[in-house]
C-alpha cells in the first residue's frame, strides 16, 4: 500500500508544480502588457501624479517577483486583490458566482453521468447494429455543435414555443431548491447533451476495447452466462477507464460552462470572466483563470489517481 | 381525422409489412418502432408533430440520396486509386465530403454568390424575408444570406489558417523532439504539459484580454494553444518510426536531422497526421466560433458566424429561427469534417472495431 501512496503523492506534487508554473504564466502574461495596470485603470487622460499615487496604492512600484509572491500568497488564502474596474474585492465578487457555477456543473453531472455510462455500455454491447450507428451519428452531431447552438435550440423549442422552462436563468436569494432546479434546467440540459455524447463515446470505446481481450473470450467459451461475463469479468477492469471518463468530462463541464452561462445569462464565474476580459479587468481575469486551471488540474489528477487505484498494472511503470 | 394522418400511418405500416416480408429485419425494426412512437407523439402533440416527423424523415432521405449520388459522382470523376477508396466509403463520409465541398465553393466564390456585400445596409433592422432577401435582414438591416455566405470565407478561412499554423508548429516540434531526443524532448514535453493543463477556451480568453483582439493575434494564440495536441501525436507516431532500422542506417550514412524528418519519418506517419488535421480543425473551428460568439473573435463589420448568432439572438425570444442558421452552419461543417475523419481513422486503423 505504501507504494500506491508514494505514487499518488508524486502525482499530487506534479500537479502542484504544474499549477505553480501556470500561476507564473498567468501573472507573467499580464506583466507583458505595454504600460501597466495603473495606466489601464486611469486611461489616457491620467496625470503623472495620479499614476504614481495609484501605483503606490496598488503596490505597482515594487519589482515583479515581489508582486508575484504577494499575489500568490494572497491567492492561496483566497485573497485576489481588488477589481481594477469596480474597486470591489475580487474574492467577494467571485465567491457566490463560483458557487453558482459549481451548482450548475453538479446539476448537469448528476443527470449526465449515469445516463452516459448506461447508454455507453448498452451501445458497446450492441455494437455494429443499427442502434449503434444511429447513436454514433447522434453523439457526433451533439459533440460537433457549438454549445450556443444547442442552447438556443433548447430555448426556442422548450421555452419560447412551448413555455415549459424559463429561458433566462436568473437567480434570487429567496428561491426554493425546486425553483432553482427549474430555473437552471435548460443550461444544465445543454451541458448534459454535450457531455453525455462525449462520455458515451469514450465509455463505448473502452468497453469495446475490453470485450475484445482474450480473457473475456475465454469466459464466454467456457459457457459463462452473458451477464456474469459483464459483471464478474469485464466490470472490475472497466472501472479504471470509466472513472477516467467521468473525471475528464467533469473537467470539461467546469470549463465548458463559459459559453452556456453567457447564452442563459447565468450569474456564474464564466460570465464574469468574459465580462472581465471585455473590460480588461486583469485582477478578475487572473483570479478566474487560476480557479479554472486549478479545477481542471485537480480533476485530471483525480482521473490519474483513480486509474492508479483501480488498475494495479499502473503502479509498476516500465 | 385528416387524409394526412391516414396516409401517414398507411404508408408506415405498409412499408414495415413490406420490409418484414422481404426479411429486412433492421429496416422493419426502424419502421415499426417509428410507427409506435408516432402513435404516442401523435396523441400528445397532434397533427403538427407528425408533420415534423415527416419533414425530418424527408430531410434525412434527401441527405442520404444526395450523398449516394455524390459518392457515385466521385467514383466516376476521380482517378482509379482514389475512386477505389471512395467506393467503400460509408454514406456519412460521402455526405461529409459533399458538405465540405459546398462550403469551399461558397467561401471561394462568396462575392459572386452573395447578392449583396457583407457590410451593405439594404433595409430596416430585422426586416422579414422577401424575394430580395431569402433569410431577411439582421440587426442593422444587412442581408443575412449574403453575410452567411461571406461567413464561410471569413470564419472558415480563419479557422483553417489557425489550424495550419498549429499543425506546422506542433508537427515540426514533435518530429524534432522525436529525432533529437534528450533534453530538447524533455523540455518540449514539459512545456506541452503545462499548456495542455489550462482549458483552451480559458487560456484563449486570458491571452486575448492581454493582447487585444485582432485577426493575426487570434491566429497565433490559437496556434499556440492547439499545437500541443499535434505535438503529442506527432511525437508518439514519429517515436515509433525513429527506432526502426532504416533510420539507424540513414543516420550511419551521415544524413542530417532535416533529411531524416523529410524523407524517412514524414512519409511513414502521414495517415494518422491527416486524420488529426481534421480533428484539430474541428476543435479550432469550435473555439473560433465560441470566441466570436463572446465578441472576442473577428471584429465587425466583417461577417462571422459566431458573432452573427450573438447579434441576432434577440430574435429567438420572438420564436424566429433565423439566428440559428449561422450556428447550424458551424455545426454542419464540424459534423461533416468529423464524418470524414471517422472514415479515415477507420481506414488507417486497419478496420478494427
Amino acid at each position: 500500500m505504501s507504494g500506491v501512496l508514494s505514487i499518488v503523492l508524486k502525482r499530487l506534487g506534479l500537479g502542484l508544480l504544474t499549477l505553480l508554473i501556470i500561476s507564473i504564466l498567468i501573472f507573467g502574461a499580464v506583466e507583458m502588457l505595454p504600460g501597466d495596470m495603473a495606466e489601464a485603470v486611469l486611461g489616457q487622460g491620467a496625470t503623472a501624479e495620479n499614476l504614481a499615487a495609484l501605483r503606490a496604492q496598488m503596490g505597482l512600484d515594487q519589482p515583479a517577483p515581489i508582486r508575484y509572491l504577494d499575489w500568490l500568497s494572497g491567492a492561496v488564502v483566497g485573497d485576489f486583490g481588488i477589481s481594477a474596474v469596480s474597486g470591489a474585492s475580487v474574492a467577494e465578487t467571485i465567491g457566490p458566482r463560483f458557487r453558482n457555477t459549481l451548482f450548475l456543473a453538479a446539476y448537469a453531472a448528476v443527470i449526465a453521468v449515469p445516463v452516459a455510462i448506461i447508454l455507453g455500455v448498452v451501445v458497446a454491447l450492441l455494437r455494429d447494429t443499427l442502434f449503434d450507428r444511429v447513436a454514433n451519428v447522434a453523439t457526433l452531431t451533439s459533440i460537433s455543435s457549438p454549445e450556443f447552438f444547442l442552447g438556443y435550440i433548447l430555448i426556442l423549442y422548450l421555452s419560447v414555443k412551448t413555455g415549459m422552462f424559463p429561458a433566462i436563468a436568473k437567480l434570487n436569494d429567496g428561491m426554493t431548491f425546486f425553483e432553482l432546479l427549474d430555473r437552471t434546467f435548460l443550461p444544465a440540459l445543454t451541458m448534459v447533451l454535450v457531455v453525455v455524447a462525449h462520455m458515451m463515446r469514450m465509455t463505448r470505446a473502452s468497453i469495446i476495447n475490453l470485450l475484445a481481450s482474450p480473457y473475456i473470450e475465454m469466459a464466454r467459451l467456457k459457457g459463462t452466462p452473458a451477464w456474469k461475463v459483464i459483471v464478474k469479468h469485464a466490470l472490475p477492469n472497466a472501472w479504471a477507464p470509466i472513472i477516467n471518463v467521468i473525471a475528464l468530462n467533469l473537467a470539461y463541464l467546469i470549463t465548458g460552462v463559459v459559453l452556456v452561462e453567457v447564452v442563459f445569462v447565468y450569474p456564474g464565474i464564466g460570465q464574469l470572466l468574459v465580462d472581465a476580459v471585455t473590460k480588461r479587468d486583469f485582477p478578475v481575469v487572473q483570479a478566474c483563470c487560476l480557479i479554472f486551471a486549478a479545477t481542471f488540474i485537480l480533476l485530471n489528477l483525480a482521473a490519474d489517481v483513480g486509474a492508479i487505484l483501480t488498475n494495479p498494472r499502473l503502479r509498476h511503470p516500465k | 381525422m385528416s387524409y394526412f394522418i391516414v396516409g401517414y400511418y398507411a404508408l408506415l405500416i405498409g412499408a414495415s409489412c413490406l420490409a418484414a416480408f422481404y426479411q429486412k429485419r433492421g429496416v422493419f425494426l426502424i419502421l415499426f418502432s417509428l410507427t409506435l412512437i408516432s402513435f404516442i407523439v401523435g396523441i400528445v402533440g397532434g397533427e403538427s408533430s407528425l408533420w415534423f416527423i415527416t419533414l425530418c424523415a424527408a430531410a434525412l432521405a434527401l441527405a442520404a440520396g444526395t450523398s449516394f449520388a455524390f459518392r457515385e459522382f466521385l467514383v466516376i470523376v476521380l482517378p482509379t486509386e482514389l475512386s477505389k477508396a471512395v467506393k467503400t466509403a460509408p454514406l456519412t463520409a460521402a455526405f461529409g465530403l459533399f458538405v465540405i465541398m459546398t462550403y469551399a465553393i461558397a467561401g471561394v466564390f462568396a462575392p459572386i454568390i452573395a447578392p449583396f456585400g457583407e457590410a451593405e445596409v439594404i433595409s430596416s433592422a430585422f426586416a422579414p424575408a422577401d424575394e430580395n432577401m431569402i433569410l431577411g435582414a439582421d440587426q442593422l438591416g444587412r442581408d443575412l444570406f449574403s453575410r452567411l455566405v461571406y461567413g464561410a470565407r471569413n470564419t472558415v478561412g480563419l479557422a483553417l489558417t489557425a489550424t495550419i499554423c498549429a499543425f506546422l508548429l506542433g508537427a515540426v516540434g514533435g518530429m524534432l523532439a522525436a529525432t533529437i531526443g534528450g533534453w530538447f524532448d524533455q523540455f518540449m514535453g514539459r512545456l506541452v504539459d503545462v499548456i495542455m493543463s489550462v482549458p483552451s477556451l480559458i487560456f484563449a480568453l486570458l491571452l486575448l484580454s492581454i493582447f487585444g483582439t485582432n485577426v493575426a493575434i487570434l491566429v497565433i494564440i490559437i496556434a499556440v494553444i492547439y499545437a500541443p495536441r499535434v505535438f503529442r501525436l506527432t511525437r508518439a507516431v514519429a517515436g515509433n518510426v525513429v527506432v526502426m532500422d532504416y533510420i539507424e542506417a540513414a543516420r550511419l550514412r551521415g544524413e542530417g536531422t532535416f533529411y531524416l524528418i523529410r524523407r524517412e519519418i514524414l512519409p511513414n506517419s502521414t495517415a494518422p497526421l491527416i486524420a488529426e488535421f481534421g480533428l484539430e480543425f474541428c476543435f479550432v473551428f469550435l473555439l473560433v466560433a465560441g470566441l466570436s460568439f463572446l465578441g472576442l473573435g473577428i471584429q465587425p463589420p466583417t461577417a462571422d458566424w459566431g458573432s452573427m448568432v450573438r447579434e441576432n439572438a434577440t430574435l429567438i425570444s420572438f420564436g424566429e429561427i433565423t439566428p440559428l442558421f449561422p450556428a447550424a452552419a458551424i455545426a454542419l461543417l464540424t459534423v461533416a469534417v468529423n464524418f470524414v475523419v471517422d472514415w479515415m481513422l477507420y481506414r488507417s486503423s486497419g478496420l478494427k472495431s
